[in-house]
């Protein structure tokens, strides 16, 4: 029977209907119509990755040359998109130099200078806020961190019975973030330093999960910089604007600090209580305190993570 | 219906489905989730290196105005001064002097005048072993009663530093280490309380106003 009256649905070898090509044309127009609405989000992406970026290879397989036109490609992007030419450099460790930082617990306030310099100097994002350093509001007799409070906003501090702690990158000897980081993008330098190739980071956040401090940060979103607050000296390991997607932490202030100068949370510190230098050189300030001063805490020392970041106290 | 029919109409009505999302997906239909307050930039006072307060040698290096270290103004430079004392002993400040805020010591008990101005000369600082030091030189006066703390300002530790920690022994010009009265007023040396920065602002808007942390005190 079916030779009598041919079926719509089943027509011919080689023949297509009317309602069949409809049908499949249909078909596929929603298809592609989907496939492309599920690249939507793609319309944002404009200058998220050049191909340049993309090919760009890890930072220690860099040669001077390639280097020196990364920072070149750099300086361009960050000039188009705010409007200031930058100076970005590429700062080595310096030979026989080891950063350890000291911090005076007796002294600090608890005025969070040291987060709003930070965040101007080493160019962080201001909203979505990321921050490298918090300070924590502790009840005097302990150092329990369950009790720490970083969100206190009282008219004036130092507070009757409470000590501050300000928390950043620890800058251990045997760090956690790198262990785990599963692309090599973060490692330790030389003189103390644990750096982050934010080009090569991927963003899997296992660093920040491994850091016992919170002191690593995600950049949730493209990190908003206004231009007249951007800081134009910059480091390809430090403070560069980094792109949305990466982890990014304290650097002990990478690009100053590897020119001889203090870090800027230092010298910000209206109290004093913040030293930095060179712990190889025993005339050093840092040297000094840990010689002749009651150097209490490396903080979670029982992590044997073993911190150049050190907390003590004056008598 | 017959079956060619029935996947006929299913087909019809997943492309149809497809399409509506697509059209919704490319117009942002669904919109986008609440954002946060936007957050006010810091306010610059707060990324500001400036110190405390004023040394008589940072005013003088500024430009500042330093008549108020010209004492024979109003003195006379032959006469001597008389302290005038209260019952209790303290020292009652003339109405000339009335910004100065007694406050030195425990119990406020390094009260007298001439304990570090020169009563001989006014422009001048004497310490207890009777050395005569020009106001700017103040750390060695307050170094002869502070002295744990004047040796650690000495090797760079105690109070504000900021330059080079990179420097050469004799590069004293690569470390810009404040005196003792750029931070402490002479008069009531304990460092003065002061507004905090702004805390940290959560990424998300809080549900709730955040619980208060236990205190054990």
């Amino acid at each position: 029977m079916s030779d009598a009256k041919p079926s719509s649905a089943a027509p011919p070898s080689g023949e297509v209907s009317r309602r069949g090509f409809l049908r499949n044309s249909a078909v596929l127009a929603s298809g592609i119509a989907a496939l492309a609405a599920s690249l939507a989000p793609l319309r944002h992406l404009n200058g998220y990755l050049s191909v340049d970026q993309f090919l760009q290879k890890y930072y220690k397989e860099l040669t001077p040359k390639e280097m020196e036109k990364v920072l070149d490609r750099i300086t361009r992007e960050v000039e188009q998109q705010y409007q200031i030419r930058p100076h970005v450099h590429d700062y080595k460790p310096l030979d026989g130099v080891e950063f350890v930082y000291c911090l005076n617990l007796t002294r600090c306030i608890g005025c969070r200078k040291c987060v709003h310099a930070c965040v101007a100097e080493n160019n962080q994002s201001r909203d979505p806020e990321i921050q490298y350093i918090r300070v924590l509001k502790m009840p005097h007799g302990s150092l329990d961190m369950e009790k720490g409070d970083h969100n206190y906003a009282p008219a004036s501090v130092p507070e009757k019975g409470f000590f501050y702690m300000p928390v950043q990158c620890q800058q251990c000897k045997n760090p956690p973030c790198v262990k785990v980081c599963p692309v090599k993008a973060t490692w330790q330098e030389t003189d103390g330093i644990t750096v982050i190739d934010y080009n090569w980071c991927i963003g899997c956040r296992y660093c920040e999960a491994a850091c016992p401090y919170f002191a690593r940060r995600f950049n949730w979103t493209k990190p908003s910089i206004p231009k007249e607050r951007l800081n134009p000296e910059m480091s390809y390991l430090g403070n560069r604007p980094r792109p949305q997607g990466v982890m990014e932490k304290c650097h002990f202030c990478i690009q100053r600090t590897r020119q001889g100068r203090y870090p800027a949370c230092l010298e910000v510190c209206p109290a004093g209580a913040r030293k930095f230098g060179n712990v190889l050189d025993p005339d050093s300030e840092v040297s000094y305190i840990l010689k002749t001063k009651r150097v209490f805490i490396q903080l979670k020392e029982e992590l044997g993570t073993s911190p150049r970041f050190f907390y003590y106290f004056d008598v | 219906m017959n079956a060619a029919a029935r996947i006929s109409w299913v087909l019809t009505g997943l492309s149809l489905a497809f399409l509506g999302l697509s059209a919704a997906f490319c117009l942002d239909l669904w919109g986008h989730p609440a954002k946060a307050p936007p957050i006010p930039l810091v306010d610059t006072n707060f990324i500001s290196t400036a110190t405390a307060r004023m040394s008589a040698a940072d005013l003088t290096r500024s430009g500042g105005d330093t008549s108020g270290l010209d004492c024979y103004v109003c003195h006379e430079k032959k006469k001597p001064l008389k302290l005038k004392l209260d019952a209790e002993g303290n020292v009652i400040v003339d109405k000339a002097h009335d910004d100065i805020v007694m406050g030195h010591g425990r119990h406020k008990r390094n009260n007298n005048c001439f304990n570090c101005h020169d009563e001989t000369n006014l422009e001048l600082l004497q310490t207890r072993d009777g050395r005569q030091l020009k106001i700017v030189e103040s750390p060695a006066l307050c170094g002869s009663c502070h002295g744990p703390t004047y040796r650690d300002w000495e090797a760079g530790v105690h109070g504000r530093t900021s330059g080079y920690w990179k420097r050469a022994p004799g590069e004293t010009d690569k470390m810009d280490r404040k005196v003792c009265t750029s931070c402490h007023n002479p008069h009531s040396p304990p460092f003065p309380s002061r507004q905090p920065a702004p805390g940290p602002h959560s990424l998300h808007p809080p549900a709730k106003p955040p619980a208060q942390p236990e205190r054990n005190d």
